[in-house]
């Protein structure tokens, strides 16, 4: 075993440490929010899809991401019912409505009463409703008039809550206007809100047609098909695209089949692929956290470089005199490289609890599902051993010029 | 035909007799510090040999070169101009990978310790031992010898900023040492130290040199340090002004003061003359001086043996036989006339030659130096 003069430098040096690996955890911690921010978008697109029943959808290809779906005539679902492989499709009515902020006599005048706010409202079938989580679908089921309305708690105080933070049973029996008629809260649910809405709510398909009453009755904006038993997805995707006619992505080109194509047919991987790539890479959102891991990166790196470049500095002799001894730069490189493993190592332990509190605690209060997934733990652990290995490489240029011939 | 060296007479170089290999040979070696218009030459032909096991010192004013010469010869700085032989690697033109590996038989003691502070005195020190990949048992014996040996023995695991700076001084000397390097380069090795543990520090010195064969060259100006000097070599702006080896000059100056107009010089004087002094080499047969030439150089017999032929016009006879530590040449600078006699090798012989110059300015100090006496004895009276 060869003396290990990395550990024994960082321990030595017990403040220029400190400072080191406060650096390396302040840059670490701010690649996990990012990244957690990033992941958050993410997860927030299509957490409604998560909730959801379906194998294949249908939907307009004018669809641009959840909260602008654009529509198609509803009489594209009983045509897919019709192949042997597609064992129901039910449709699923989701737009944006505007939702008058209730009176509420618990908590005093904010200046938001009776103000208008842009909602997501969802409408489905109360007698079958398409949703995966059994908690959603209870209530959805309970939704047998077009005037209930079911409230997601995670919507924001500007709806009105009586609390006048999250909605919750005492708003049971309130009243007050979602689009175009008088409503009544009858349930709550736990969804989330998307990114470009800050509220949801679920009302039945009749409820839908008063609250978005600018839909066309005949049209619907999503079909969620489940197969048959043993049907395999993609055939079934092609055969019902065929059978409903390809997509009009070229106008230019005559239709040859029978049916207009106003129906894209995909599979829940390409609904879930499609909508993290709108928001991650079309829109500014994921974008700015991309930008943020960089620059955290960059700021770890300087910080980083500083305190190698100086620990370096102040053994110059004795870096030159190892030289002078016949110890090959070589190993100078490692040790220097080592130092900096070590830092990006230690400094990412504590990131990691501090991180995962911090998701806890930015989570609950911006709604957002902040989740720390191992996948985000590994990435960044590997962001921080390159940070710190590149301000070691930087830094070793000043160890290279350790000339053994200035210590006579 | 004589050949004359580069090397003054005092080096020892020429000497018949058990001739030790030479660890560092520097031959005809120019440095030059800066670039374009900034460029100086700070070593201006240098010429040097080091036997195995010999004990260098080296002084001169600072400025002289002296440092310069020692990190060129310790492979950190590169060879520019000349030949510079290092346990028989030549040095200039050495790629990177052959200088590492030569490094590893050199030991260096710089005037600043260097020890790494995360380190105590035993980590520091195996560093050196790390690197020649000695086995810990015995690098862990060599250790703890050399720090109790240097009066460290109970600081041991100590980190340098608990010791004094001799102490830290006491453990770079033995890293320098710990892997029993063939050549030690050290820069003030005693400077820090006190009396007591700079003798130590020699004492360790011969011992590699006597015991291991080891050569030390060591710059310093420590005088309590000059009796374990093998050879004493001055530099001077950039150029080796003496080098004595001390056993040599102490025989030169013997034989110097056998010649009767030298034999009231001082020691010191005497010193002087015997640096001023160079070699000559000639074979058996070789002519070394003609009869009716210009007389320019004083000839010392170092070793060998010369006939004297007179040629008085008629014929030629051998007048006489020269050997070891007798002289000739001298009345012809005395007198300023052409050579009397002849003077052919009769076997190999090597000359220590005295410039006419010299010799003259010699003369004249002998000759104040009588006078001095006979003013002194005679206010005396």
């Amino acid at each position: 075993m060869n003396t290990p003069l990395a550990w024994k430098n960082l321990v030595h040096n017990k403040v220029r440490t400190a400072v080191a690996l406060a650096g390396v955890a302040f840059a670490v911690i701010l690649i996990f929010m990012q990244l957690g921010f990033k992941n958050a978008v993410r997860k927030t697109a299509t957490q409604i899809y998560d909730a959801l029943d379906f194998d294949l959808m249908l939907r307009s290809p004018e669809y641009l991401h959840l909260t602008d779906p654009g529509m198609f005539p509803k009489e594209r679902i009983y045509q897919a019912e019709s192949l042997p492989e597609v064992e129901i499709v039910r449709p699923l009515y989701l737009g944006l409505s505007e939702w008058q902020r209730p009176q509420s006599e618990s908590i005093p005048d904010s200046g938001w009463e009776g103000q208008w706010r842009g909602i997501i409202c969802m409408g489905a079938d109360p007698n079958d409703p398409p949703f995966a989580r059994p908690d959603i679908r209870r209530v959805a089921q309970q939704l047998t008039d077009p005037r209930f309305v079911a409230m997601d708690t995670k919507s924001k105080p500007e709806f009105g809550p009586a609390n006048g933070r999250r909605f919750s049973s005492q708003d049971f029996g309130v009243e007050t206007i979602l689009g175009g008629g008088r409503v009544q809260i009858v349930g709550i649910f736990e969804l989330g809100t998307g990114l470009a809405c800050n509220g949801a709510c679920l009302v039945s398909p009749e409820g839908y047609a008063t609250a978005c009453y600018w839909q066309p009755a005949d049209q619907v904006n999503l079909g969620l098909a489940r197969l048959a038993p043993g049907a395999d997805p993609l055939e079934t995707q092609e055969r019902l695209q065929a059978l409903l006619g390809a997509p009009d992505v070229n106008p230019v080109t005559p239709q040859t089949s029978a049916t207009p194509a106003d129906v894209e047919v995909l599979t829940r991987a390409e609904v879930i692929a499609r909508e993290e790539f709108r928001w991650v890479e079309q829109t500014p959102l994921g974008k700015i956290f991309t930008f943020g891991v960089w620059v955290a990166m960059f700021v770890g790196v300087a910080i980083v470089y500083q305190v190698l470049s100086t620990d370096i500095a102040n053994m110059m002799g004795e870096y030159a005199t190892l030289k002078a001894m016949g110890y090959p730069n070589k190993f100078l490189t490692r040790v220097v490289l080592e130092q900096s493993v070590l830092l990006a190592l230690i400094g990412y332990v504590p990131s990691l609890v501090i991180s995962w509190i911090l998701y806890q605690v930015v989570g609950a209060w911006s709604g957002m599902p902040m989740i720390l997934t191992p996948t985000i733990a590994g990435a960044v652990l590997m962001l921080a051993v390159v940070m710190c290995v590149l301000s070691g490489l930087a830094a070793l240029r000043k160890l290279f010029q350790a000339d053994p011939a200035d210590l006579f | 035909m004589t050949a004359t060296s580069a090397f003054p007479a005092t080096s020892g170089m020429f000497v018949d007799g058990a001739q030790l290999p030479k660890t560092v040979k520097v031959g005809g070696v120019n440095h030059y510090f800066g670039e374009g218009e900034l460029r100086s030459q700070a070593l201006f032909d240098n010429h040097l040999e080091v036997r195995r096991g010999e004990i260098v010192i080296m002084t001169g004013p600072s400025g002289s070169g002296k440092t310069t010469l020692l990190t060129l010869i310790g492979t950190l700085r590169t060879v520019q101009e000349g030949s510079l032989k290092v346990l028989g690697n030549e040095l200039n033109g050495a790629s990177r990978d052959q200088i590492n590996k030569l490094r590893r038989d050199l030991g260096f003691i710089f005037q600043a310790h260097n020890l790494f502070g995360s380190l105590t005195a035993h980590q520091n020190v195996n560093m050196a031992c790390e690197l020649v990949e000695m086995e810990r048992k015995e690098s862990d014996r060599r250790i703890r010898m050399l720090l109790e040996r240097l009066g460290l023995g109970e600081r041991i695991n100590y980190k340098p900023d608990q010791l004094s700076g001799g102490q830290k001084q006491r453990v770079a000397v033995a890293r320098g040492l710990v892997h029993n390097p063939r050549i030690v380069l050290a820069d003030e090795p005693t400077a820090a130290l006190d009396e007591k543990s700079g003798r130590e520090v020699v004492t360790l010195f011969q011992e590699m040199a006597n015991d291991h064969g080891c050569t030390i060259i060591m710059v310093t100006h420590d005088s309590r340090i000059l009796d374990v000097a093998d050879r004493i070599v001055k530099m001077e702006g950039g150029k080796i002004k003496a080098d004595s080896a001390v056993q040599e000059t102490s025989v030169i100056c013997e034989f110097l003061r056998q010649f009767p107009l030298f034999s009231s010089l001082t020691p010191t004087t005497l010193t002087e003359v015997a640096d001023m002094m160079r070699v000559e080499t000639a074979e058996a047969g070789d002519v070394v001086i003609r009869q009716n030439d210009p007389g320019e150089l004083f000839y010392l017999i170092r070793t060998g043996a010369v006939d004297v032929v007179v040629d008085d016009g008629q014929k030629t006879r051998t007048v006489a036989e020269l050997k070891e530590g007798q002289y000739f040449g001298e009345a012809a600078l005395i007198r300023d006339e052409p050579r009397n006699a002849t003077i052919i090798a009769k076997e190999h012989s090597v000359f220590y030659t005295l410039g006419k110059a010299d010799f003259t300015r010699t003369l004249g100090r002998a000759a104040s130096f009588r006078e001095e006496i006979q003013q002194a004895l005679f206010s005396r009276s």
